[in-house]
């Protein structure tokens, strides 16, 4: 395999650890996406950071950082304006009846259609600064599609201690982020600071959104995010195993990817991405639960949407 | 809602003659002290419809007596400071909006730990509404709502609360035992893992609801009713003072309605006060200490033999209120 042969080029090496690390941090944030539905706020953060990048390649700081940064902006502006998504207490008149996770619109302000809205605005942010700056715009563009064998040490440091730090949170608070994601009243009534929860738990998302970019880029970052933990529920009954099997598919479809793209010289985000729709497609007519007769699209729908 | 709840009470005079049920089954006494009658009855009331004023004309008496020992309005008069122990809840002409939208308003009166009070009306009178406020999750605009001697967001650690079961993901990968286990967490606190006593706890709250054989099963695999038990459960395991249910009878089987009823009666007779919205107005007479009459405003509150009489149930629901052969009322089209 090309991909064992390349191993002692050190470019090879750092993007395969790279893909060890962002597999390992996604597919235990995207856990918390697909089961509190956050899928489609999850595209539109990692769409919405691409201006971030073009800004710190502006003023010539870390790109990652600057991703980072823009990135905790636009969560705080996204919660503040929707109230935090997935946290729905039922505040609105709508909250009186079965609301239910994921429908928490506060006076008319539905969280997808803001969230459509974020999403395309931040990119083009992205696309008009991009436009008005002269020169190359190499490095940018492979934010766009991510470009794992030219990822720095600098890079991996970046993503080794973000996924420290976003496990070790995720670790410290399950017991409430998964009261939060089964039953967010409860958590409300309980008396937890719901609010601030989901507001921590967006952070983490967005951590391991940004930490992702370098090896699969803006636009394809959801999948990494979100197709390990969507593939993951079709096969698990409990929360803490269906975070096992996310965790095993995002790394196993990284480096499945990653051989792919060396054998066959194609881009190596494209074949990462592409390696998880598959395993994802296939748990979607092998998995045993809801049965092979269940529409395809209504059970994609269920496994990552959600509303 | 399309199905019919039926109740009793008489405008005129109280039908207290008639002790023996459809079945002949003795009349039940002293419903809160065991389990075994309550579900008795409940299954004679579901087996036999027609047959509801004279039986639950038996029942009055027994709701009715410890309903007087203390009046709901007197009570109401001093608030909190009712008797020695305070109030399980005390309602001082609380007023409840969503925004600038009122949805509920002159809600008055006071539930003592170890009683019941059921709330009734029709959909959209703000039964739910009234729960979440309890619970500190919407503003009480004006009067006041006191939830164990304290402002209603300051007493949730004593509170526990039982969504209907249907609000929740059938999907979600959990297990019974977690979900029952999560009426724990605020008791473990942050960071720290559930121990041994906890994970007794749950157990022990789950062999109340009847369903300890279930503890490893998918929370989804479960029948609507069961997993309304399990939902039970859970707040039992939090040990609460004061215990709230949304619509738990809804759409319950009566196997589950009956472990239910055996559940409620055994917190209430360890003192926990219980507040369950309902529309079933015969289940309401059967279990409730205490009645609130809702439509957006309350109407009545007081023991069931007063509040689910002919006048009020008109006021709250109108001309689907209707007068039986003046011995009962029915309520059609919830």
């Amino acid at each position: 395999m090309a991909l064992l042969d390349s191993l002692g080029d050190g470019y090879t090496r750092r993007a395969l650890l790279e893909v060890l690390i962002v597999g390992t941090l996604c597919g235990a944030v995207g856990v918390h996406v697909v089961l509190r539905r956050l899928s489609f706020l999850t595209m539109a953060m990692t769409h919405a950071t691409f201006p971030g990048v073009v800004i710190a390649s502006l003023i010539g700081m870390n790109l990652v950082l600057g991703a980072g940064l823009f990135g905790v902006l636009l969560v705080s502006a996204v919660a503040l304006l929707t109230g935090t998504p997935g946290h729905s207490a039922g505040t609105g008149p709508g909250g009186a009846g079965p609301g239910g996770a994921g429908r928490a619109g506060t006076g008319g302000r539905d969280v997808s259609t803001v969230t459509g809205v974020v999403l395309s605005g931040g990119f083009a942010l992205g696309v008009a600064l991009m436009s008005a700056r002269d020169g190359s715009n190499r490095d940018l563009s492979a934010f766009l599609v991510g470009s794992v064998l030219t990822v720095q040490e600098s890079d991996l440091v970046v993503s080794g201690v973000t996924a420290v730090v976003v496990l070790a949170a995720l670790v410290a608070l399950r017991k409430e982020l998964l009261l939060g994601a089964f039953d967010p009243t409860a958590l409300t009534a309980a008396g937890y600071p719901s609010r601030w929860l989901g507001l921590v738990l967006l952070l983490l998302v967005e951590a391991a959104v940004v930490t992702s970019l370098p090896a699969v880029g803006t636009i394809m970052a959801v999948a990494l995010v979100v197709g390990p933990a969507a593939t993951a529920r079709l096969w698990c009954s409990r929360t803490s195993t269906m975070t096992a099997v996310s965790i095993a598919v995002a790394v196993v479809c990284g480096v499945v990817g990653l051989a792919v793209s060396e054998q066959w010289d194609v881009a190596a985000g494209g074949a990462i991405v592409l390696t998880l729709a598959t395993a994802l497609v296939l748990s979607l007519a092998l998995a045993p639960r809801g049965g092979l007769s269940g529409a395809p699209a209504a059970r994609i729908a269920a496994a990552t949407h959600r509303g | 809602m399309d199905r019919w709840s039926i109740m009793t009470g008489n405008a005129q005079a109280p039908c207290l003659t008639a002790p023996d049920g459809p079945d002949g089954a003795p009349s039940p006494v002293a419903i809160p002290t065991t389990a075994a009658p309550v579900a008795a009855v409940a299954t004679a009331l579901a087996a036999d419809a027609i047959a509801l004023p004279d039986q639950v004309g038996a029942v009055i008496p027994d709701t009715a007596i410890p309903g007087a020992a203390i009046p709901g309005t007197a009570a109401g008069e001093s608030g909190g400071q009712a008797g020695a122990a305070p109030a399980a809840l005390s309602l001082e002409h609380a007023s409840i909006a969503y925004g600038r939208v009122p949805v509920l308003h002159g809600v008055h009166g006071v539930l003592h730990p170890g009683r019941t009070l059921a709330l009734i009306g029709p959909n959209g009178a703000g039964k739910s509404t009234l729960i979440k406020a309890v619970l500190g999750l919407v503003p009480v605009v004006d009067g006041l709502i006191t939830v164990l001697g304290r402002p209603p967001g300051a007493a949730r650690r004593e509170v526990a609360y039982v969504p209907q079961a249907d609000t929740l993901d059938p999907d979600f990968p959990i297990s019974v035992g977690q979900v029952v286990l999560m009426g724990r967490y605020r008791g473990i606190g942050w960071i720290r893992r559930p121990g041994r006593a906890d994970r007794a706890a749950a157990q022990a709250a789950l062999e109340a609801v009847g369903l300890a054989h279930r503890a490893r099963d998918r929370f989804g695999t479960l029948s609507g009713g069961q997993r309304q038990r399990v939902l039970l459960a859970r707040a039992i395991a939090a040990q609460p003072r004061l215990l709230l249910l949304d619509e738990p009878f809804n759409g319950v089987d009566v196997v589950s309605q009956d472990a239910l009823l055996a559940a409620l009666s055994t917190l209430t007779a360890a003192g926990t006060a219980v507040v369950v919205s309902t529309h079933d107005l015969a289940l309401a007479q059967l279990i409730s200490d205490e009645v609130c009459l809702l439509s957006g405003r309350q109407i009545t509150f007081g023991p069931p033999a007063e509040a689910l009489t002919a006048e009020p149930l008109r006021a709250a629901y109108g001309g689907a209120a209707l007068e039986i052969d003046g011995r009962g009322v029915v309520v059609t089209r919830v």
